[in-house]
């Protein structure tokens, strides 16, 4: 064991705080991001949840700089034409996705969000927690299926008066769940009933996305790259994985989310740093005689700031030990109040690098400490 | 009392340092001149205040004097340690000096052997199993090899200082500096603390200087120098009327 680890471990009660601010530190940042990260997953969710298997192959095609799956806008249904018949490609099928004006059994209105689908089982688009009853019962036209979370929000729960979607009166034949909504709620539904509750506001032969399935990833992205160079005026295509990401990112950005979670978490490390640098200072005071024995030695000082960085080390990686458990402890309280932290591993690997970047400037700032030590000091 | 080389290896020569300035001036050391032999002890005694302390740290290259030179050999050539760059003396301290002080400065966290191994591993001496076994061999012949996995807090005080001698024996120096050594510690623990001393000095050859008060150390040096007012003169080691 290294002389900076035994110290650490025989002088615990010193760095526990130390460890603590690490831990602490660590459990900000990683919380934070993961939340913010499974928040922001709401508004991929139309992308996510369509044959999440083939989510590398399947390709999507929607209006010119739609940023986030949620803002497309309708397309000419012609332009079926530009994709069907290419090689490796299976027919594509329409998408309709558009804000709707839901009015609740009791009045008042609320903002949703219309998903049109085919219901067959060979379609791509429909949310994979449509099971086959679910999908029977919205081949009615006027059905509707929302998710669990959003009853109550839509007052569906109550017994008098009936919900319409732009006016029309709609039938609710049944609910998912998991599949949370941010400002407007999901409303799935047959294309058919989405273009008869759109009305004029889309133009007859259009839509909003073409979905098709390629015969494999490569051929996904083969097939994106020569519609994007052969239509880019009108036109936008993407593999679901990347549109996904697009739409998540382009909220994270818009909101300016990430921005405040950058400074809840430049707060955390600051007091991180602060913490573990006076530990760090107080250890290498509490050392200074014996440190200065070797420096009269004639042991290099290089040596014994080594020693204080190592311990900077440890501490960042005694301190991220105790985060982690923690983080996934949290995460599973969070989940059952029904918030979703996405601890991916860029998450903690990203937390792990800021952390042992700061452990590492406290140490830097402690070694001033180390400076001063001088063997004279030892004379009486 | 063994033969003593007539070449000195460590010489001070017209050594003066003053400490403050102005009407605080004082001098610590006037114009004080030693020379130290391979294989031979030495005691300087003085009243509290005297410059003890200063002219051992300035002969151990730690303090610079004011003017004058500290000689010392270094790989069978005379060097002026003042006149050395930091680093140069740093090396040079590194090659040729041990040290002892009346706290005996052990790392807590460490056991006895890793205190000695701390100084072969990081001075470059000797690493792993290599600078173990020269850690048990100089702790054995201090009669500490039964402890040499206890920790600061597990010995004694004259335990203690017995480790901080291995410490600065350790690397096998030329020149070892002792700042009351044995005041820390009760007369039984002081006599076999300078036993090891004097044998330190005896059977490698070093040379040895001891700082202290106490006159009972007489005994277990080779010489002894009195200094006072930062003023030094050697003096007979059989008080007169013996
Ligand atoms: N850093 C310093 N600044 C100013 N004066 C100092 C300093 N160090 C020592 N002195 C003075 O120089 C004189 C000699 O000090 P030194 O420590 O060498 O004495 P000493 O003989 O070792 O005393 P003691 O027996 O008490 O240890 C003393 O008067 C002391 O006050
Ligand atoms: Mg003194």
């Amino acid at each position: 064991m290294s002389y900076a680890l035994q110290t650490l471990w025989h002088e615990r009660q010193r760095y526990v705080s130390g460890v603590f601010a690490v831990t602490f530190s660590a459990m900000l940042i990683a919380l934070q991001c993961g939340l913010l990260l499974g928040l922001f997953k709401i508004t991929s969710i139309p992308i996510d949840h369509a044959t999440p298997a083939l989510r590398d192959r399947i390709i999507w095609v929607g209006s010119t700089g739609a940023p986030s799956v949620d803002l497309g806008k309708p397309i000419p249904a012609a332009f079926l034409t530009r994709l069907a018949g290419r090689p490796g490609i299976a027919p594509p099928e329409m998408y309709i996705a558009n804000f709707a004006n839901f009015t609740k059994p009791v009045g008042g209105t609320e903002l949703c969000f219309l998903l049109g689908t085919r219901l067959d089982d060979e379609a791509l688009a429909p949310a994979d927690v449509l099971t086959p009853e679910l999908r029977a019962a919205l081949s009615e036209p006027f059905t509707i299926v929302v998710d669990q979370s959003d009853v109550g929000r839509l007052k569906l729960d109550s017994s008098e008066g009936k919900p319409k979607i732009n006016g029309k009166e709609v039938r609710v034949v049944g609910v998912v769940a998991g599949l949370k909504s941010l400002a407007a709620p999901w409303v799935f539904c047959s294309t058919h009933t989405a273009r008869q509750l759109m009305g004029p506001m889309l133009p007859p032969d259009h839509t909003t996305y073409f979905l098709a399935r390629a015969d494999s990833p490569e051929r996904a992205r083969q097939v994106v790259t020569e519609l994007r160079d052969a239509y880019p005026d009108d036109m936008a295509a993407y593999v679901a994985e990347d549109f996904s990401y697009r739409s998540r990112e382009y909220w994270l950005t818009r909101t300016k989310a990430g921005v405040a979670i950058g400074y809840a978490a430049l707060l955390g490390l600051i007091v991180g740093a602060v913490i573990t640098y006076q530990t760090l200072k107080s250890a290498t005071e509490a050392s200074a005689k014996e440190f200065a024995i070797l420096l009269a030695l004639g042991i290099p000082r290089w040596r014994i700031s080594v020693m204080v960085l190592q311990q900077s080390f440890w501490v960042a990686v005694i301190g991220m030990g105790c985060a982690y458990p923690l983080c996934l402890g949290l995460r599973e309280l969070a989940r059952l109040g029904g918030a979703d932290v996405d601890l991916r591993w860029e998450v903690l690997a990203g937390t792990a690098a800021v952390t042992t970047f700061m452990c590492a400037g406290a140490g830097l700032w402690a070694l001033r400490g180390v400076r001063q030590i001088e063997p004279m000091s030892l004379l009486r | 009392m063994p033969a003593i080389s007539t070449t000195p290896t460590l010489r001070g020569v017209h050594l003066t340092r003053t400490y403050g300035d102005g009407a605080k001036r004082r001098a610590a050391l006037q114009d004080v001149s030693i020379s130290l032999y391979p294989g031979q002890i030495a005691l300087l005694m003085g009243p509290s205040g005297s410059g003890k302390s200063t002219l051992l740290a300035v002969l151990s290259g730690l303090l610079e004097p004011d003017s004058g030179q500290v000689l010392a050999d270094d790989g069978g050539e005379m060097h002026d340690v003042w006149a050395m760059t930091p680093k140069q003396r740093e090396a040079y301290r590194l090659r040729t000096t041990g040290f002892i002080f009346q706290g005996f400065n052990l790392f807590p966290a460490l056991t006895a052997r890793q205190q000695l191994e701390i100084v072969l591993n990081w001075g470059g001496y000797a690493a792993g199993g290599e600078g173990r076994r020269q850690a048990d061999e100089m702790l054995d012949r201090l009669g500490m090899l039964p402890n040499r996995s206890k920790k600061p807090s597990q010995l004694s005080g004259g335990e203690k200082q017995r480790v901080a001698i291995g410490r600065a024996l350790v690397k096998n120096p030329s020149f070892v500096f002792a700042d009351e050594p044995t005041s820390a510690l009760d007369w039984e623990n002081g006599q076999k603390v300078m036993e090891l001393l004097r044998d330190g000095a005896h059977d490698r050859g070093a040379s040895i200087l001891v700082v202290s008060h106490d006159h009972r150390l007489l005994p277990y040096v080779d010489v002894y120098y009195h200094l006072e007012d930062g003023h030094l003169e050697e003096r007979p080691l059989t008080p007169p009327g013996h």
